[in-house]
């Protein structure tokens, strides 16, 4: 009896230890970026692990050099944009997709699926010469037309529509609610976890989002965080107690946001594994 | 539907065609351009002394980094779209021929529209194609050799006995440094092959031929430096590190008893301000039995290009900015940015002595950049630069030195298609 309590506790032993070596690993770099916004230069290249008191100094270059509030702004409403017109196009046509379901639209969805094999890179040279004779280049739309739809997104969701009780619809139907009404109506509030967990990951795919809108974004005026960010990086001299702040600051709003739809956001990704 | 695709088509082809156009002539001049503390720092300065004279022209700078600079380049020229670029751009001064010679749509020959007298020779070779000038030298990329004169002290040296002597000679000493002091003379990092092409060029030797030919296997000068710099880092005396970072920590730190570059090094030498007055520069050693072979080169560096089609007049005009020693001497104090324009030496603050380094340094340094032989960078520069760091790093881990600057050679002539 004892014996098998011992092993219990070895077992659970060894279990935290591995946890706690792998959660160190993955949390130091972050802990490392944060203490090093509040030390100089030399600080950080002698690895001081403990913070300093040059935070306010380094804001004030990283302000100096660069300009944070534009790309704060910009990244902003180019991440919310994204993020409001992608969930709405990509949930309707999962949707769509699975309770419309037939031979022809799971071939439609065969072919958006083989389209995630083509790399962006490839299509980059094409979109920009599309994009420079619309006029787009420098805007918004620029950055957020090509992520309205990804066929990620329209996976998700119509894998998660699966688990969506067909009964409910056949239900509102009956009792006389249209098409749109029930996808607005009854859809969209069974999925909230679906939809946290997309916001999650298209947040954070357009917040860090770096080649495009480098390709597209051509002024000062147009810059987002990560393109700061890369800036700094960029000199002869490189100040690397700033580019903690930078990366600090550009870090913040993907950790928010992750921490709080945490919960829906591991709900739906095991839902559509399921 | 058919006919609302058709018209969809159309008005695309028209927008499509309408947008194949140069820049107008606006009146207003864009830079592109990175580094806010040094290139655009300085072009700020600049602005600000041309609109003194000519208040009616409005002068616009982005922040571009370098590799968006040319990618930018690449596609606006690919899309036929060039209102996408600037008047003026920067461009490092080894990817200079690589762009002329793959976009030359993009960039206007002045040689007939500005004076090159006074730049340095080497500097200037850098964006000259077939004898034709496109593009404006800015900063100096010159080498030197920057020691820590309390370490030296140390081991019973002083920077003048390591100045003007050749590599065997050098061997020896850093030895003895090393010996006595405990530290690496110089670190570097690993496999960047910047090394081997400061020594070569400091005989006027180069990659290629003057032709265009790939010239690594044959090459003495490169097998002599790459001899030289692989017994250095055997003895200790190079340290090697795997990062650039790295390497700038180690001077951050103290852990080394100098380094070996660009004049640009400077900049992260002086930010460390508890090592004021311990520090000197010198010239570079050379390398021995070689032909040509002197004590300065060049690492780095960049010139400004102007782009067809754009207010052509109006950035020639801007530009002769680089031709005023005023300009090199308002910029010096802020962004440390050296100039290539020989008559700069003579301004109050090249020839003031620098408070950090005990001695009037920027002089200096215009000075030796007037003796750096030039070299051929050709379109293919990054190419052999990186088929030969891996010849290096096989033959310090024991490869034959021949076999493997053929193969670098053979890799080379794949990429150009030979």
């Amino acid at each position: 009896m004892s014996g098998s309590i011992f092993k219990e506790r070895a077992k659970r032993f060894l279990m935290y230890a591995f946890l706690i070596v792998m959660s160190f690993i993955s949390v130091f770099p972050l802990y490392w970026c944060f203490v090093s916004a509040f030390n100089t230069t030399q600080e950080v290249l002698g690895g001081k692990l403990v913070p300093g008191g040059h935070l306010m100094e380094n804001i004030h270059n990283l302000m100096e050099q660069q300009q944070v509030f534009t790309a704060l702004k910009n990244s902003f409403i180019n991440t919310l944009l994204v993020v409001a017109l992608s969930l709405t196009c990509c949930s309707i046509a999962g949707y769509g997709f699975e309770i419309y379901h037939d031979k022809w639209k799971d071939r439609v969805m065969g072919l958006l699926m083989l389209s995630m094999m083509v790399p962006f890179v490839a299509l980059m040279v094409p979109m920009f010469q599309m994009f420079s004779a619309m006029g787009f280049l420098n805007k918004y739309i620029g950055f957020v037309l090509p992520s309205i739809s990804t066929p990620f997104l329209i996976m998700l969701f119509r894998n998660n529509a699966r688990t969506f009780p067909k009964e409910i619809i056949e239900a509102a139907r009956v009792d006389g609610l249209n098409e749109l009404q029930i996808f607005v109506r009854m859809f969209v509030p069974t999925m909230r976890p679906t939809y946290a967990a997309a916001a999650t990951i298209t947040f954070m795919n357009s917040w860090n989002s770096y080649l495009w809108p480098r390709v597209i974004m051509k002024t000062n005026e147009s810059v987002t965080m990560p393109m700061l960010v890369a800036n700094l990086t960029t000199g002869y001299i490189i100040d690397y107690g700033v580019v903690m702040a930078g990366v600090t600051i550009c870090t913040l709003p993907t950790i928010i946001i992750f921490f709080f739809l945490q919960k829906s956001f591991t709900e739906a990704i095991a839902g559509s594994v399921k | 539907m058919k006919k609302i695709l058709s018209v969809l088509l159309v008005a695309a082809m028209v927008i499509a065609m309408g947008s194949v156009a140069f820049a107008a002539e606006d009146g207003k001049i864009t830079i592109w351009t990175w580094d806010p503390n040094f290139n655009i720092a300085s072009m700020k300065i600049g602005a600000e002394m041309y609109q003194k004279d000519h208040p009616d022209v409005e002068i616009e700078i982005q922040e571009v980094q370098s590799e968006n600079i040319e990618t930018a380049v690449a596609q606006a020229a690919v899309a036929g779209n060039l209102d996408t670029l600037p008047d003026i751009m920067l461009c490092q001064d080894n990817s200079f021929q690589k762009m002329v010679i793959n976009y030359p749509e993009v960039y206007t020959d002045i040689t007939d529209m500005y004076d090159f007298e006074g730049f340095g020779e080497a500097k200037a070779a850098y964006s000259t194609i077939e004898g034709r000038h496109y593009g404006i030298p800015f900063d100096a990329g010159t080498v030197v050799a920057a020691y820590r004169t309390d370490y030296l002290a140390e081991a019973g040296y002083t920077v003048a006995d390591l100045t003007d002597i050749t590599w065997t000679e050098f061997a020896e000493k850093a030895k003895e440094i090393k010996e006595k002091t405990g530290k690496p003379v110089f670190c570097t990092q690993a496999g960047s092959g910047d090394w081997i092409l400061i020594m070569i060029q400091s005989c006027g030797a180069s990659m290629f031929t003057e032709e265009g030919a790939v010239n690594l296997k044959d090459n003495e000068a490169i097998k002599a430096a790459i001899t030289v710099y692989a017994d250095l880092v055997k003895d200790g005396i190079i340290l090697e590190t795997n990062s650039w970072d790295e390497m700038i920590g180690t001077l951050a730190n103290g852990s080394v008893c100098g380094t070996f570059n660009g004049c640009w090094i400077l900049g992260s030498i002086m930010a460390t301000a508890d090592q004021s007055g311990k520090w000197d520069i010198t010239n570079l050693p050379s390398l021995d039995g070689i032909e040509g072979a002197t004590h300065y080169s060049n690492n780095g560096g960049s010139s400004w290009a102007i782009t067809q089609g754009t207010d052509v007049d109006l950035a020639i005009d801007f530009m002769q900015l680089y031709r005023n020693v005023d300009f090199y001497d308002a910029i010096l104090p802020t962004t440390s940015a050296i100039a290539t324009f020989a008559p700069a030496k003579e301004a109050p603050n090249y020839t003031a002595v620098n408070e950090f380094m005990g001695t009037p340094v920027f002089a200096t340094i215009v000075e030796y950049g007037m003796s750096v032989p030039s070299n051929i960078t050709g379109a293919y520069y990054y190419d052999a630069r990186n088929a030969m760091a891996t010849a290096i790093t096989n033959y310090i881990n024991g490869a034959d030195l021949d076999a493997e600057l053929a193969n670098a050679e053979d890799t080379v002539n794949f990429a150009m298609g030979f």
